[in-house]
């Protein structure tokens, strides 16, 4: 009895574990999402997510969070290709100013201001338009 | 060894001109006004991102907790 309780206290505290790695990347994405709604958070053309104005603590936390995540994976896939992290992270961002964005939305193409989407797509960089080839 | 490579080349630039030459009956040629310029980044620039689209997609695909909407 004793030692199914230990076993089960062990099992619980794994499964803690398991979900305190995994509950704040949810809750992060939560809190960009919402963000991202407020008009404070925005996807950029070089693959990152940006910040428009002030925000609280927590949102910063989160994007910065967020693109420490995407900057490993830019890395990771770039190492593979033989490219650039800022090439694979440039091409990313293509798609994802052409993909996830939706209207009402900011988004940043360079060092210019930040835009909101319209109903049309995204006037994307003209390094992007190779892709759509 | 070198004279084998060299010789490979050679007979690799003669076939290309060959077909050049074959494909190019038709094909009036005229010394350009300006001198060509080839932009070699722009070009390395494009293939980079027709290389990669597919990892993006993949990438975005595969990891959406990274892109929130």
């Amino acid at each position: 009895m004793t030692r199914s309780f230990s076993t089960t206290a062990l099992v619980a505290a794994l499964l803690g574990l398991g979900t305190l790695g995994a509950a704040p990347a949810f809750a992060q994405d939560a809190v960009i999402s919402a963000a991202k709604a407020a008009g404070t958070v925005g996807e950029q053309a070089d693959g990152y997510l940006g910040i428009k104005g002030s925000v609280s603590g927590e949102v910063r936390a989160a994007v910065d969070a967020l693109n420490i995540k995407r900057r490993a994976a830019y890395t990771d896939l770039a190492a593979k290709r033989g490219v650039t992290v800022q090439d694979m992270a440039a091409v990313t961002g293509c798609q994802t100013l052409a993909g996830r964005v939706s209207q009402g939305q900011i988004y940043r193409i360079g060092a210019g201001d930040w835009q909101t989407k319209g109903a049309g797509p995204i006037a994307l960089p003209d390094y992007c338009a190779a892709a759509g080839k | 060894m070198r004279y084998g490579i060299w010789i490979g080349r050679m007979a690799r630039a003669g076939s290309g001109l060959l077909l050049a030459g074959m494909a190019g009956g038709c094909i009036q040629v005229r010394a350009p006004e300006k001198p060509i310029e080839i932009n070699l980044n722009v070009k390395i620039q494009q293939e980079v991102v027709v290389r990669l689209q597919q990892d993006a997609k993949d990438l975005i695909q595969n990891n959406p907790e990274l892109f929130p909407e």
